[in-house]
């Protein structure tokens, strides 16, 4: 019954939000102020804005004259507020805003100049200083610079070490999902635990996280870079049959509910797997830390015999607001947190928040060995992926109507065991109609 | 603008006596107190209804608006999720709201009877759901449904029963979202109705015992009729209510599973706020206006015509 209050606050999930994006214009160029004075205004969710908040007091010893209110707006609540304070053309906005990579394109190009222009700020400056894909995904015409990038994420896979040697398999030696797929039989029938677990009933928008994560490791996407539906790739139905086919065999726990349901069975242990991105590893230290020495983690087994095991399946990136009258001052602030190494370093300690400034993982930090992941050194796990060659996604504007249809899709497969090609081809069709976008066939 | 003067001017001219110059004063003065509710009212209800009527008329590309004039609407109708969205609120309505009216009558007789003591604290009972606000009572429900930790199924469990999906089994979904409106605005009609039972002559009762009537037959003929105003009110109120539903479903299920808790509200929001798509969701809301029209006439024809 315990679990009763901590399914409570149901909200509250953190959304995770993906890849690099490639559309985007308009907008006025920040109209340049006092670079050193102002009040400037926040809005983030929890542990970044917790991070953030922690930083000022430094980043008033640089700049006294720029008074920072951070607040933590909570996610999904931030995207409802940025949208509604956008569409008020920019009424109510706080001077910095904290944007996921899913949700960038959408603001650039549905609410032209609603973020200013950081290339007249100082942008440009950073060009080479982000992983790659990143200034295609803040910058996709090259030109205008409409955020900066803060968080890289990279595709992980988290396992438990002790339930996999309890089964007799060597996590490290899995090359591709069917032989994960194998070795989950084999811990399912040994410890009881299911290999992974997924929001069947997509409660969440997060509930294709897997799905997202399986097609980028394909180099596929829900778009192609020229804009055209592939939904209904082979990629992509080999990513819903790999999912089907774990379904089917009973090895996949229905996190229904979205975030609480997930901690709620991470905390109970009941499945094997965690095939989420670099910043969960933070969230699995805080949430068991009696579990230090259990967990491991490694990149995720390809989906094909020799395919990429690294993308960057999501990205998260600050910006200025248009309507905001201390640009000058909010480009401080974000320059001081996103670019100055020693800020990443400390977010990184703090929350597990992967930087995308190259220059952070020089830090000692990146290359530890971690105690709670059995003495892994899990920064250079992810570093690895991030300077392996990985694909450019193009989440255009329309990327939440598809993600709506291809939850629906799952859902339809988890639930009702529909086939994956069949409820795939309909969702790119319905897409289509909805977007007047080509499929690509 | 000057035409009008001079007409007015040379009307004014015949009698330039104090009675005719100090009627129209007089007839100014309401309008002066009423003019700020007004100015309120087309500055916020007026202007948006409007405004809404242009964008649903327009389509933003690259950035800017564009006229595509009833594009949008020609769009909706060949939208499987707009009717999927339409049926589910239509078994809302067919469902639920004569549950719930049937309820609330019940209610409403049993809360008006002497028999009953503390009858006041009873109907305040009723009447809380009301006031608790809908994201809070929604946070609630998912908490007490909630398939694995839920009240409801750890009680159920009690007895023997295996855990029911509420909100993650589409049927269930639909279920849960009925039951979740019940709670919360049966209590509301029973207030409504109540208040009419209260002014039916209590004569009417005496006569029908007299006459032999029991408490079914009494009820029938004279409660019922009796209650007809108020029912027809509660029914115009419901369907408009349900038509327009949106807290429950958003904060419950988000309209899912695959969609089968999607609402014109909710697929309305979605398209504004999750898709950007401020043109469509204008005319998904026109649309919404056009059906609660009809269904209020419908309404209106159909109960009311015999009161």
């Amino acid at each position: 019954m315990g679990g009763a209050i901590a399914a409570g606050a149901g909200l509250a999930g953190l959304t995770a939000c993906s890849g690099t994006g490639d559309t985007g214009q308009g907008g006025t160029a920040g109209a340049a102020g006092e670079q050193d004075k102002g009040r400037i205004t926040v809005w983030s969710w929890q542990g970044p804005a917790a991070e953030m908040k922690a930083l000022v007091p430094e980043f008033n010893k640089k700049y006294p004259g720029i008074e920072v209110t951070v607040e933590d707006i909570g996610n999904p609540a931030i995207w409802d507020k940025i949208t509604t304070g956008l569409a008020a053309g920019g009424q109510g906005l706080a001077d910095v805003l904290h944007i996921g990579v899913d949700y960038l394109p959408g603001y650039v190009e549905k609410f032209p100049g609603g973020l200013a222009d950081l290339g007249p700020l100082g942008a440009n400056a950073y060009r080479d200083a982000f992983a790659q894909g990143m200034w295609q995904t803040v910058s996709p015409d090259g030109k205008r610079v409409n955020a900066l990038p803060w968080e890289a994420n990279s595709a992980g896979f988290y396992y438990r070490a002790d339930l996999f040697e309890k089964a007799g398999v060597d996590a490290g030696a899995l090359q591709t999902w069917e032989e994960t797929i194998e070795a989950g039989k084999q811990i399912k029938a040994k410890t009881g635990a299911h290999l992974l677990g997924i929001d069947k009933p997509a409660s969440q928008a997060d509930a294709a996280n897997f799905f997202q994560m399986l097609l980028q490791l394909q180099g596929s996407f829900y778009f192609s870079l020229a804009g055209d539906i592939t939904l209904d790739s082979p990629e992509a139905v080999k990513a819903m049959t790999l999912i089907k086919t774990m379904n089917d065999a009973g090895l996949v726990s229905d996190l229904a509910g979205g975030w609480n349901a997930l901690m709620s069975s991470l905390k109970q242990g009941t499945a094997a797997v965690l095939p989420m991105p670099t910043w969960f590893g933070g969230i699995i230290q805080e949430q068991v830390p009696e579990e230090a020495g259990k967990w491991k983690v490694r990149l995720p087994p390809a989906v094909r015999r020799g395919g990429s095991t690294a993308a960057t399946v999501n990205s998260t990136h600050l910006a200025v607001a248009g309507a905001s009258k201390h640009q000058a001052a909010a480009w401080s602030f974000i320059e001081f947190v996103l670019t100055r190494p020693a800020s990443q370093v400390q977010i990184y300690k703090g929350k597990g928040i992967a930087p995308a400034l190259m220059k952070a993982y020089d830090d000692a930090v990146f290359h530890e060995p971690s105690p709670f992941f059995g003495g892994q050194k899990k920064g250079e796990v992810f570093l690895e992926a991030l300077k392996a060659p990985s694909s450019a996604f193009n989440y255009t504007a329309d990327y939440a109507r598809a993600l709506k249809l291809v939850t629906d899709a799952q859902s339809k497969v988890l639930l009702g065991g529909a086939d994956p090609a069949k409820v795939l081809k309909e969702a790119a069709d319905q897409l289509a109609q909805q977007t007047g976008r080509k499929v690509s066939r | 603008m000057t035409v009008t003067l001079t007409g007015s001017e040379t009307r004014a001219v015949p009698s330039q006596g104090a009675a005719p110059r100090t009627r129209p004063r007089r007839r100014v003065a309401p309008y002066l107190f009423v003019l700020p509710a007004l100015l309120l009212f087309a500055a916020f209800k007026l202007y948006p209804i409007g405004r809404s009527f242009v964008i649903s008329l327009h389509k933003t590309v690259g950035g800017t608006e564009r006229f595509v004039g009833a594009d949008n609407y020609t769009r909706l109708m060949g939208d499987p999720l707009f009717w999927t969205a339409l049926k589910n609120t239509a078994v809302i309505l067919a469902v639920q709201v004569p549950v719930m009216l049937a309820l609330a009558t019940g209610l409403a007789v049993a809360l008006d009877s002497t028999l009953l003591r503390g009858r006041t604290v009873f109907r305040l009972g009723f009447f809380l759901p009301m006031v608790t606000g809908l994201v809070a009572y929604g946070i609630i429900f998912s908490v007490l449904l909630n398939k694995d930790y839920g009240l409801v199924n750890w009680l159920t469990g009690l007895a023997g029963l295996d855990p029911v999906p509420w909100l993650t089994d589409p049927l269930w979904a639909k279920v849960s979202l009925g039951l979740a409106l019940t709670w919360h605005y049966t209590g509301y009609n029973a207030v409504i109705l109540l208040a009419r039972l209260q002014s039916v002559p209590a004569e009417l009762y005496d006569a029908a015992s007299v006459d032999g009537a029991g408490a079914w037959t009494s009820f029938r003929h004279v409660t019922l009729p009796g209650l007809r105003p108020a029912l027809l009110l509660t029914t115009v109120l419901s369907t408009i209510g349900t038509l327009q539903i949106f807290d429950e479903p958003y904060v419950l299920t988000g309209g899912g599973p695959d969609n089968a808790t999607l609402t014109i509200g909710v697929y309305l929001y979605q398209n504004a706020f999750k898709y950007f798509d401020f043109g469509y969701a204008s005319a998904i809301a026109y649309a919404l206006a056009v059906l609660i029209g009809i269904l209020g006439v419908i309404q209106f024809r159909f109960l009311g015509e015999k009161s």
